[in-house]
């Protein structure tokens, strides 16, 4: 199977991403997941009973803009939000508080989603493709649903489409089981652009993949986010991965965005700890014998359910004082970069 | 020179399926030293695990070792009783899977767990009092950096997270001294901060205990910084293998340079990645000699025969153009 999209024309991008304007600007966002309790278990928690009534916050006062054709690449350890907040982005669950909009417009009221302009690319592409649905008919529902192509326009589209991800238009009346990891990956990477969204939310797109097949995947999304100019939020927790991608980065610790900067000046001189713990913990492809090429970070991730009072990272961060344990730093600038520490 | 701990030549493990025979292991060797690390790398479906189940004899039906011989300490493990077996698995050899959950029992607490597996192996010596079992266990969970571990033996399974259960998976599999330990993608789904700490434990466990130990992995960064000596598998076989930092510098395999060309760490940020074309083959209709010519551009008319075994010092490589001869 070969790549039939030309390869990038455009090289890296050459206007600084501040001077295309706003896309996407997020407004302390919020989400709360409140714990489903039986009666049963409010009665047993009403009696001191050893029940979770605590809210897991998943994400808490983020705000962040995204610019035009820019990628802002997201990392950060399991359960710290990411995912939450893609879909929050992605208009795919509301925030408990604070607003996210495109282009001035929210992208979500009275619970409903706004717009087709954003759409969204999952991990696991067998879970979000209809098993029993042939891939000709995923592809193109929306789009007629939308009116953005008549039923009589759909087989041209999807033959269009499976070209321009790569595969065979012959394979257009197969079904998701039919297809290996990485051809599903591209039919759920064309089901998301036939809705022609300026805006992409990928979360994990890669992260199920074999190395040879997310290098693959990956420069599909490269050349097609240069061909139809998108602006992109990118999730991944693969660091080596986010740096490709994404021109600004940020890092999120436990609901919190705790580093926003450019993706070169955060992964070549991170200001947060918690950044520079991160990328010190990625094993690298170490070619001289005697490198230590890793260094873990001390102790466990905290539950959501309880995060640290002050600094969250206060448990585990070697510069960790008593105004750490006490009060929270806030997101300031550095530099390019934005850094929530009190001792950056 | 020390003697290796395991020996293994010509390994051949088949699954006779109804729509035919598929080689996951098809000639594969190699040999390993007393407190050697060795990174088992390749794509999925390669036989990485295949080759693990081998060793420690667990390869179930359609599936069977049809060939070849695994001497570990002198001893020939191909066609052993399963009672024979038994006495080694978990003993001397022992096993860590990719999903901890496939070790840990979730109905008992990880004390008893670790009680029945330290009686199962000492029969011999008499019962191992509970105090002992104890203690043990304990020392175990502190070793692989599991604070309270005293207490920690009265949890559950569910009790620790999926970083916890997978160091817990690993203290039972450190709990009765093992000569060599198989670790199956120990770490794939941990977060990195987790897998790094799990990597350090099992760095300095195979220095200090002098156990030998098999990391089979996707990752080639992980295993370049733990292991002493890579083997690369495609397709069921072996088709490089040497020491780490020699094959990683200077590939000569062209599925090993295609590996890792493809890495983002290896590219400029923006650009296109070097990509390996389509994808693994399937192991029922493999080509005639080389497995990976259909995906290789180094691939002419010779790689329709099988490829040679190429010999340099201390390495080793199946292909008719190794990437070190002049092109
Ligand atoms: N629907 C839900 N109900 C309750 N809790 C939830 C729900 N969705 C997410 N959470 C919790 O919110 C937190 C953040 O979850 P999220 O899925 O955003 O993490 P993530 O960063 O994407 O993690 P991963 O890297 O594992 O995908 C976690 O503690 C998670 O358990
Ligand atoms: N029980 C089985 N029946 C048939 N084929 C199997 C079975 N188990 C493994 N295989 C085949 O053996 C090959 C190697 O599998 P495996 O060792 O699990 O790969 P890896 O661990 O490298 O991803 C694969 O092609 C797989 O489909
Ligand atoms: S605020 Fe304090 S505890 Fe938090 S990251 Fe900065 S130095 Fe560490
Ligand atoms: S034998 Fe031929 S096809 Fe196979 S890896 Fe070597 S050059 Fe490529
Ligand atoms: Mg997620
Ligand atoms: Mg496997």
């Amino acid at each position: 199977m070969t790549d039939i999209v030309a390869s990038n024309p455009h090289g890296p991008c050459i206007v600084a991403p501040e001077a295309r304007g706003p896309c996407i600007i997020a407004t302390s966002l919020t989400r709360r997941f409140d714990p489903h309790l039986s009666i049963g278990d409010r009665i047993a928690a009403a009696f001191g009973a050893p029940v979770e009534t605590r809210a897991v916050r998943a994400v808490t006062d983020v705000s962040f803009t995204i610019h035009r054709n820019e990628t802002l690449g997201l990392v950060g350890e399991s359960g710290c939000g990411k995912s939450t907040l893609g879909r929050l982005v992605a208009g795919i669950l509301g925030p408990t508080s604070g607003d996210i909009r495109l282009e001035g417009q929210p992208v979500m009221r009275r619970g409903r989603k706004t717009t087709t302009r954003i759409q969204t690319v999952f991990q696991d592409p067998f879970a979000s493709l209809n098993p029993r649905r042939r891939i000709d008919a995923t592809i193109s529902e929306g789009p007629i649903a939308h009116g953005l192509i008549t039923r009589a326009q759909a087989p041209a589209f999807v033959a269009d489409w499976l070209a321009r991800v790569g595969l065979d238009p012959a394979v257009a009346t197969r079904f998701p089981h039919q297809f290996s990891g990485g051809q599903r990956q591209r039919v759920a990477i064309a089901r998301a652009l036939a809705m022609k969204p300026d805006i992409l939310v990928c979360d994990e797109p890669v992260a199920s993949l074999d190395v040879s097949i997310q290098a693959q995947v990956l420069n599909l999304f490269l050349d097609l986010r240069a061909a139809l100019g998108l602006t992109c939020l990118f999730i991944s927790h693969d660091l080596s991965v986010v740096r490709h991608v994404s021109d600004r980065v940020a890092i999120m610790y436990l609901g919190r965005i705790v580093e926003i900067g450019p993706a070169a000046q955060v992964y070549t001189t991170p200001r947060h700890p918690y950044t520079q713990g991160l990328l010190d913990s990625v094993p690298k492809l170490r070619l001289d014998a005697d490198a230590v090429s890793f260094h873990p970070i001390a102790g466990e991730l905290p539950s959501p359910l309880s995060p640290p009072p002050g600094c969250a990272f206060h448990p585990r961060c070697p510069r960790a004082t008593e105004l750490c344990r006490r009060e929270r730093p806030k997101l300031a600038p550095h530099g390019a970069s934005e850094v929530a520490c009190h001792h950056a | 020179m020390t003697a290796p701990l395991l020996e293994v030549t010509d390994l051949r493990t088949h699954f006779f399926t109804r729509a035919g025979i598929a080689r996951a292991v098809d000639g594969v060797s190699f040999s390993l030293a007393p407190g050697e690390i060795l990174g088992l790398v390749g794509e999925s479906g390669s036989g990485k695990s295949v080759t693990g189940f081998s060793l420690i004899g667990l390869v179930d039906p359609p599936g069977r070792i049809a060939g070849g011989s695994i001497r570990f300490d002198g001893q020939e493990l191909v066609g052993l009783s399963e009672a024979r077996m038994r006495a080694i698995r978990g003993k001397r050899i022992a096993m860590v899977f990719q999903d901890p959950q496939a070790t840990l029992n979730p109905v008992l607490t990880i004390g008893t767990q670790m009680a029945l597996a330290l009686q199962a192996h000492r029969q011999a010596h008499g019962r191992v009092t509970d105090r002992a079992a104890a203690e043990r266990a304990g020392a175990m969970l502190t070793r692989v950096g599991i604070p309270e571990a005293a207490t920690r033996l009265n949890n559950y399974p569910h009790e620790f997270s999926g970083g916890m259960r997978q160091r817990v998976a690993i203290a039972m599999a450190l709990l009765n001294g093992p000569e060599l330990i198989v670790a199956d993608e120990p770490t794939t789904a941990l977060d990195v901060s987790i897998q790094a700490q799990i990597l350090a434990e099992m760095k300095s466990i195979a220095r200090d205990s002098g156990t030998a130990l098999i990391w089979i992995s996707h990752d080639l960064a992980t295993v370049s910084s733990l292991a002493d000596r890579v083997l690369v598998m495609y397709a069921g076989r072996i088709v490089e293998s040497g020491p780490v930092g020699a094959v990683l510098r200077a590939p000569l395999h062209p599925y090993t340079r295609g590996l890792l060309d493809s890495l983002p760490a290896m590219a400029q940020p923006g650009q296109r990645l070097a990509q390996i074309p389509g994808s693994a083959p399937s192991l029922l209709a493999l080509p005639a000699g080389c497995p990976f010519a259909p995906r290789c551009a180094h691939a002419d008319a010779a790689c329709t025969t099988p490829p040679p075994r190429i010999d340099r010092p201390g390495r080793q490589a199946l292909c008719h153009h190794p990437l070190d001869a002049a092109a």
